[in-house]
C-alpha cells in the first residue's frame, strides 16, 4: 500500500493541514486535497482490477472499501465499512436480515431523546435515526457524533463520486482510443 | 459516567500538599469573607466544591486571577489527572478535565488579560469549575471574558445572579475536539440547574455540528430549522450514495471492455505478491506469465492505470523508473518485477517497441490532466 501522501501531496504542492482547528476543517481538509484524490484512486483501480469481472455490486463494494482504506481508520464508519467487508458476505446478508428484524423496535436510542429539548423534537430524532442508517455503522451513535460522523462521510462521498467519475470517463475514453485504431 | 468531584482526590493526596492545602484553605477562607454569605451555598469543601461557590461569588478581580493561575497551571493539572502530583495543585479539576484544557487554555489567556494580580495556591483549582459569573457590579472588567466557566455536572446549585454573556468559546470548544466538558455560560434569565445546563451545552454541541453540515450541504444555509436541515442532509447524503452506484455500474460497464481480466492475468505475473484488499481473490503470482500478445499489449497501453500512474506512482516506488520507462523504450522487464507496485501501474512500452506509444500516452495524459483537475 502506498503509504506516503505528504511525499505526493508536496509534489502536488497541496499540503494537508494536519492541526487546523475544529472538525470540519479536518474533514475537509483530509479529504479534499488532491493526494488524498490520486490515494484513493489508485486504491480503487487495484480494487477494480482484482474485481474486475464481478457486476456493478462488487465494483461498488470494491470502492466503498477503498474509500473506507483510506480513510485509514479514523472514522467510525470506514471502520464499519472494513470490518463488515472482511466477514464472508454471506455473514455480511444474515446481519442484514438481523438488522432488518431489529428495524420494528421502537424506542430510538435513549442518547437521542436525552432531555427532550426544543431542537430535539420526534421529527428531529426521526430523522436522526434515518441518518444513522444512511452512515454504515451509525445507528446507535449520539446526535452531536453522528453528526459529526455524516459530515465526514459526506466529504468523503463527494469526493468517491468525483474521483469515480474521472476514472470512468477516462476509462471510456480510453476504450474509445482503443477501439479506433484497434477496429 | 459522570467523574465525581475532585475533591475525594484533593483529599487522597493532602498528605503531600499539606503546605498548599492550608494555604488555599487560607485563601478559601479569604474568599469567603468576601461572599455574601447568601450566595454562598454549603459545601464549603475545602477540596473544591466550596472553591466554585466561593468563586461565584468573588470580585471580579480575584476570580480572574483565579482563572489566570488555573491556566497557568494547566500543564500540572493535565498531569493531576493521569494521577501525578502535581506540585501547586491540591485541588483537582474535574475528572475528565484533559480534555478541558485546551478550553481553559484559550480561556485563562484571555482572562489572563485581565487579571490583576497573581496570587498562589489558588482553590480554583477548576477553571473547568469556574462558572465564573462575577455579579453584575463587579463584572465590567471580566465582560470580555466568557472563557472560564465550564458546567458543573454534580453540584446542584443556583446562583442567585448569573451574569449573562453568550459563551463565545462554548463553540469553540465543542468544535475543536470532543469535550466531555462544555464550557457553558447561562444567558440572562436563563435557568443555571444542572440539567437546563446540561441541555443547553447538549444543544450547542448539536448546534454546532449542524452548522456544519450546513455548509457543506449545498443550498443549506438558507433552511432554518433543524428538520429542514436534516433532510437537506439525508438527502443529500442518499443522492450521493445513489451516484456512487451509478458510478460504479458504469465503471463496471466500462471494464470488461478493456478487458480486464486477461490484464490480470498479466498484472499477476508482475505483481507477485499484491495485497488484495476488497475480496478473497488472491492475486496468483506467476513469473513465468509474460504474455507477448499483441492485444494483450495494446490493451495495456490503453489501461487507465497507464496513465494514472504518471501522477499516482510515489516517488519512493521507484518514480525514475517509471518515468523513464514511459520516455525510453529500454526499459527491461527486471526493472519492473522486483516492485509489485509500480509493475501494476508500468506499462512496458519497450515490450512493444512501439514509437506510437509516446504519442499516445500524451493524449491519454491529457485527458488524465482533464480528468484529475476537476
Amino acid at each position: 500500500m502506498i503509504a506516503s501522501p505528504s511525499s505526493s501531496s508536496s509534489a502536488r504542492g497541496s499540503k494537508k493541514a494536519i492541526t487546523k482547528p475544529g472538525f470540519k476543517d479536518q474533514a475537509e481538509s483530509k479529504w479534499r486535497t488532491a493526494a488524498q484524490q490520486r490515494i484513493y484512486g489508485r486504491r480503487l483501480i487495484d480494487a477494480l482490477r482484482a474485481t474486475a469481472p464481478s457486476g456493478p455490486h462488487a465494483v461498488k463494494e470494491a470502492s466503498d472499501s477503498a474509500l473506507a482504506l483510506t480513510a485509514r481508520g479514523q472514522s467510525r464508519w470506514s471502520r464499519a465499512i472494513l470490518l463488515g467487508r472482511r466477514r464472508r458476505p454471506s455473514c455480511k446478508f444474515l446481519l442484514k436480515a438481523r438488522r432488518g428484524r431489529r428495524q420494528p423496535k421502537p424506542p430510538p436510542p435513549a442518547l437521542k431523546q436525552g432531555m427532550a429539548a426544543s431542537p430535539e423534537g420526534k421529527k428531529v430524532s426521526d430523522r436522526l435515526r434515518v441518518l444513522g442508517r444512511l452512515v454504515p455503522g451509525c445507528r446507535k451513535l449520539s446526535a452531536p457524533s453522528l453528526l459529526e460522523e455524516a459530515a465526514d462521510y459526506m466529504v468523503a462521498l463527494e469526493m468517491q463520486v468525483k474521483t469515480m467519475r474521472a476514472l470512468a470517463e477516462a476509462l471510456s475514453a480510453a476504450s474509445l482510443n482503443a477501439a479506433e485504431p484497434g477496429s | 459516567m459522570e467523574p465525581p468531584r475532585s475533591s475525594g482526590v484533593g483529599i487522597d493526596n493532602s498528605g503531600e500538599y499539606s503546605p498548599e492545602i492550608a494555604e488555599t484553605l487560607r485563601f478559601e477562607e479569604e474568599i469567603q469573607s468576601l461572599i455574601h454569605p447568601s450566595s454562598f451555598d454549603g459545601s464549603a469543601a475545602p477540596t473544591g466544591g466550596g472553591s466554585f461557590t466561593a468563586l461565584l461569588g468573588l470580585p471580579a478581580n480575584q476570580a480572574v486571577e483565579l482563572l489566570h493561575d488555573s491556566g497557568a497551571r494547566e500543564p500540572l493539572a493535565s498531569r493531576i489527572r493521569v494521577g501525578e502530583h502535581p506540585v501547586h495543585r491540591p485541588f483537582h479539576l474535574p475528572l475528565d478535565c484533559s480534555s478541558a484544557f485546551p478550553s481553559n487554555a484559550t480561556l485563562v489567556d484571555r482572562a489572563a488579560r485581565f487579571s490583576v494580580f497573581a496570587a498562589e495556591g489558588s482553590p480554583a483549582s477548576s477553571s473547568g469549575r469556574l462558572k465564573a459569573e462575577p455579579q453584575d457590579s463587579d463584572s465590567p472588567p471580566l465582560d470580555p471574558i466568557p472563557t472560564g466557566p465550564a458546567k458543573r455536572k454534580d453540584t446542584g446549585r443556583s446562583k442567585a445572579k448569573v451574569t449573562a454573556k453568550k459563551s463565545k468559546n462554548a463553540e469553540e470548544n465543542t468544535d475543536g475536539d470532543k469535550l466531555p466538558y462544555v464550557h457553558v455560560r447561562a444567558r440572562r434569565g436563563q435557568a443555571t440547574d444542572n440539567h437546563s445546563l446540561a441541555e443547553r451545552a447538549r444543544r450547542e454541541k448539536i448546534n454546532a455540528r449542524m452548522k456544519l453540515l450546513q455548509e457543506l450541504v449545498p443550498g443549506c444555509s438558507k433552511i432554518t430549522g433543524t428538520a429542514l436541515v436534516l433532510d437537506e442532509i439525508i438527502n443529500h447524503v442518499q443522492t450521493l450514495q445513489r451516484q456512487v452506484e451509478f458510478l460504479s455500474m458504469r465503471l463496471a460497464a466500462v471494464n470488461p471492455r478493456i478487458d480486464f481480466s486477461s490484464l490480470d492475468s498479466y498484472l499477476s505475473a508482475e505483481c507477485g505478491p499484491v495485497t488484495v484488499r476488497n475480496g478473497p481473490g488472491g492475486v496468483v503470482v506467476d513469473p513465468s506469465l509474460w504474455p507477448t500478445d499483441a492485444t494483450a499489449e495494446a490493451t495495456r497501453r490503453l489501461l487507465v492505470p497507464q496513465f494514472w500512474h504518471i501522477d499516482l506512482v510515489p516517488p519512493q516506488l521507484q518514480p525514475q523508473q517509471s518515468l523513464t520507462t514511459w520516455e525510453r523504450d529500454g526499459a527491461a522487464h527486471s526493472q519492473l518485477l522486483p516492485n509489485p507496485t509500480t509493475s501494476l501501474f508500468l506499462y512496458d512500452p519497450a515490450n512493444s517497441g512501439d514509437t506510437n506509444v509516446p504519442h499516445r500516452t500524451a493524449k491519454l495524459k491529457t485527458a488524465e490532466d482533464r480528468a484529475l483537475n476537476l
